[in-house]
């Protein structure tokens, strides 16, 4: 029973280990040789580009389905005029950031843990350190920062596309028209709501970015660990959003409250 | 009597300075399972050694032990006069620029064309911008393996044979001194695996290189091979050409040959 423990203990203090040098590699490696700008740009273009859609269209549903759901119950408190405000800041402060993040943690870290890992599998990543290329500056670099840039971006554009999908909600059942809409949501939010929010974001990107590569660099042979790198890619960046989150909102009450 | 002895050692020393690898007492273990028990070799300038053994003998480790990346657990290894346990960082990227690594797979990059997966190396380790020149490395390293056609095409649409080839063609844009073969022919059909051979040859030839092949293709070791030393459980139980090693006594040794 103890050594049982004691073997699990060792095993997650190795991860750690092997994380904390992955990083050590990753931030070593941000300049060294010069910058892959081509690559870089390529992945922006496929983290962020290509997440347009589905990121666009999960906005404007969260914006549209919260104000259907609340707009009932305020209206029987006469408090209809505050749906706007309430909209904007559970979106901008909390809902748009997480929901983001969680959908690029399925759809981003899931195709890096797999893309590496099938690399990794063909011993494509082994040619490229042979080659005397360097294969953490090609692949890890390019594709954390290109989420640590590219989240936060889609981020905006689906909280400015879940004030929309609010707008819309609304004038389901009444008549209220765009500019008094948005200008209720943002008299109703504060530099403290949108700051810290949108830093957040950052951080949820490395994240995803971070675990997608680790998991796919370090998968192991075997085409079953390609699976498993993407699989694991999701659950961990997902677990690690929601603990930055936790982190995030105790650090912004420090600071502002 | 004197000078018999002089001779000797000089021929000694000229035999010592023409070795590109020397391999001595290497062990390597993963976990409790021990894979490279004591192994030494020599590779000597512009020599083909293959390297024969069944399935989980250690081949393909030895080879990743020499290209570092695996690093050995104890033993001597010294690839073209440096130890490879002893470089740094940077001194070992510039040793890999002198050895070239064929894989099992190609291992070409997917997301790239041929001119792209060759053109890689030359920007990343030989820092070349001048568009034309690295054109006409790419175009002369696919001619030496007869594939120009395939210049523009993604490795999805080659044949096992094909991605072999432009494999070949990428190890061999760096000019390494160098080269290392892990199962060249295996997975193709006996016509690609003889051509392929043969080129390994051709190659070697041309380029002037010093290589270890491993396979279990026969056909192949005795169109490549310069000296065969066969391996079994972790450990060179025999080495030399072709002919010698068919004629062996030992059992092992002459399953290979049959």
């Amino acid at each position: 029973m103890a050594s049982a423990l004691t073997s699990t203990i060792n095993k997650y203090m190795e991860i750690v280990g092997d994380q904390v040098v992955f990083t050590g590699q990753f931030a070593r490696n941000i300049f060294r040789d010069g910058f892959e700008w081509g690559e870089f740009l390529r992945q922006c273009f496929i983290v962020g580009y290509r997440s347009i859609g589905l990121v666009a269209i999960t906005g404007f549903i969260i914006g549209f389905v919260l104000t259907l759901q609340t707009q009932p119950t305020l209206k029987d408190f006469g408090a209809e005029s505050y749906v706007p405000g309430m909209v904007s800041i559970s979106i901008i402060r909390e809902i748009g950031p997480v929901i983001i993040a969680l959908i690029c943690a399925g759809k981003i870290a899931s195709s890096i843990g797999a893309e590496l890992g099938s690399m990794k599998v063909t011993e494509q990543i082994d040619a490229m350190e042979v080659s005397s290329a360097n294969p953490v500056q090609y692949l890890v670099v390019t594709r954390i920062l290109a989420c640590t840039l590219m989240v936060p971006l889609l981020t905006i554009m689906a909280d400015a596309l879940a004030l929309l999908g609010g707008w819309v909600g609304v004038n389901i059942q009444d008549h209220v028209s765009a500019t008094l809409f948005f200008r209720k949501s943002f008299a109703a939010l504060e530099f403290s709501d949108v700051v810290p929010s949108v830093v957040k974001t950052f951080f949820f990107g490395y994240a995803i970015g971070f675990v997608g590569c680790y998991k796919g660099y370090h998968s192991s042979r075997g085409t079953e660990s390609v699976g498993r790198a993407a699989n694991s890619a999701v659950v961990s960046a997902s677990l690690w959003i929601i603990l930055i989150d936790a982190i995030a909102v105790q650090i912004t009450n420090l600071i502002y409250y | 009597m004197d000078d018999t002895v002089a001779q000797e050692k000089t021929m000694q020393t000229a035999a010592a300075d023409d070795v590109v690898i020397h391999i001595e007492h290497l062990k390597k273990s993963f976990g409790d399972n021990e894979v490279l028990k004591d192994i030494s070799l020599d590779l000597h300038k512009g020599e083909n050694i293959v390297v024969l053994g069944r399935s989980g003998q250690g081949k393909s480790v030895t080879i990743q032990c020499v290209a570092g990346l695996l690093e050995p657990d104890e033993g001597n290894l010294t690839v073209l006069g440096k130890e490879v346990k002893e470089l740094s960082e940077e001194e070992l990227k510039d040793l890999r620029s002198k050895l070239g690594f064929l894989f099992q797979s190609g291992a070409l990059y997917d997301s790239m064309t041929v001119r792209e997966n060759l053109s890689f190396p030359l920007t990343r380790v030989l820092k070349m911008k001048d568009e034309a020149e690295m054109e006409k490395r790419v175009k002369d390293a696919l001619e030496s393996v007869g594939l120009e056609e395939a210049i523009d095409k993604y490795p999805s649409d080659l044949s096992g044979g094909m991605r072999k080839r432009v494999g070949l063609a990428r190890t061999l844009i760096l000019r390494p001194e160098i080269i290392l073969y892990d199962e060249p022919t295996t997975g193709l059909d006996p016509i690609t695996s003889r051509e392929i051979s043969e080129l390994i040859v051709q190659l070697q030839e041309k380029y002037d290189t010093s290589s270890i092949i491993i396979t279990h293709d026969m056909a192949c070791a005795r169109i490549v091979a310069d000296r065969i030393a066969v391996m079994n459980d972790g450990k060179f139980i025999a080495t030399g050409t072709y002919d010698e090693l068919a004629k062996s006594p030992d059992e092992l040794i002459n399953n290979f040959f049959k």
